[in-house]
């Protein structure tokens, strides 16, 4: 029996997809077999991501629908036996989710991977809601800045009262990641700390990933970033997927940029 | 110019945390609950109470995207 994890933000476009992608091939990468769902319903970007796009016949809400098996939709990865993938619909009707075929589906699922990692939509409205009813644990990504903070935490509250989990009385895991971090800003007082955001949001720390330009490189091709062993992000991707497998990784400390890191030395000497 | 470019600089990151620290606490105080929830709790209960024995009120507030609803649930007392 898997556990269930969706990857949450509220705001869009802080790397939430490039996120589940990079620590799906991560946890697969491992060893561990992996599922990853697109719920971001009428926007599908995680097969963009993970270069599958030619690849999808069948997608989610066909498989809830019972127009095509699990089987039949599943997309196998090129890069690796162990992940497979669920592509979004594109149908503009939101409204195709309804609680009890989620459910269905992510039991399902469930039953044959290690992880299912559900990407959720942007926004707090009804396909971010049925992305966590199920899930076992959060995965919220945020940027260091005060918009994606501030939407995170109304995604939490949201993950707090509707998880069908909260309602049995149990808990919900809760993780972040904070993406696209400038180690430099951060030195120079502009650009939030890390300590500031787990301070101001009350949640674990999971990783924190570097601004990276190689994600964009990446995405270009279809090749997640973790594959990219000289990338910093895709190194950072590479710690948090072995801290899911439950291996012990040091907190790299990526806010200490090289230059500054050279100034502090140099200041010893002074 | 310099000099105070980077007094600015260096404030400007504990500018969004007490931004933030604020905006969030007012968000969840407006998504838990009104203050004048524990009053209204007891008037509920007053008002029940008249027709049949109340053991106990809830109110939540709930939101769903724009929408907002108060769930309120009223416990009767025990059948005898």
């Amino acid at each position: 029996m898997g556990i269930i994890i969706a990857v949450i933000s509220g705001k869009g476009g802080v790397g939430k997809t490039t996120a589940t992608a990079n620590l799906g091939l991560g946890i697969a990468l491992n060893g561990k077999k992996c599922v990853m769902v697109d719920f971001d319903i009428g926007q599908r970007n995680l097969d963009m991501i993970l270069g599958l796009e030619n690849r999808v016949v069948y997608d989610m809400v066909q498989v809830m629908d019972e127009e095509a098996s699990v089987k039949q939709a599943l997309i196998k990865s090129k890069v690796s036996e162990n992940l497979f993938f669920l592509a979004a619909s594109q149908t503009k009707d939101k409204s195709v989710l309804d609680s009890k075929k989620v459910e269905k589906l992510v039991t399902e699922l469930k039953k044959d991977f290690d992880f299912v990692i559900l990407d959720a939509p942007a926004g707090i409205e009804s396909g971010y809601e049925h992305t966590i009813e199920f899930a076992d644990a959060a995965i919220v990504v945020v940027n260091p800045e005060v918009s994606s903070i501030r939407d995170a935490d109304r995604a939490i509250g949201i993950l707090d009262s509707k998880s069908n989990k909260i309602k049995n009385g149990e808990e919900v895991k809760k993780y972040l990641i904070i993406n696209r971090i400038i180690a430099d800003m951060v030195q120079s007082g502009e650009m939030l700390k890390s300590e500031d955001i787990l301070e101001i949001l009350d949640i674990t720390l999971l990783g924190k990933v570097p601004e990276d330009k190689g994600v964009i490189d990446a995405s270009n091709q279809g090749k997640p970033v973790i594959l990219d062993k000289k990338s910093i992000a895709g190194q950072a991707y590479g710690r948090i997927s072995a801290r899911l497998c439950g291996q012990t990784v040091d907190m790299k400390d990526i806010e200490i940029s090289d230059s500054s890191l050279f100034k502090k030395i140099a200041g010893m000497f002074k | 110019m310099f000099g105070f470019g980077f007094l600015k600089k260096k404030r400007s990151a504990s500018i969004a945390k007490d931004r933030l620290t604020i905006a969030i606490m007012s968000d969840r105080d407006r998504t838990n609950s009104y203050p004048f929830m524990d009053e209204m709790k007891a008037e509920i209960i007053e008002v029940v109470k008249k027709y049949v024995g109340v053991k106990n009120v809830e109110i939540k507030k709930e939101v769903d995207g724009e929408f907002e609803a108060l769930s309120i649930d009223v416990e009767l007392e025990n059948k005898a």
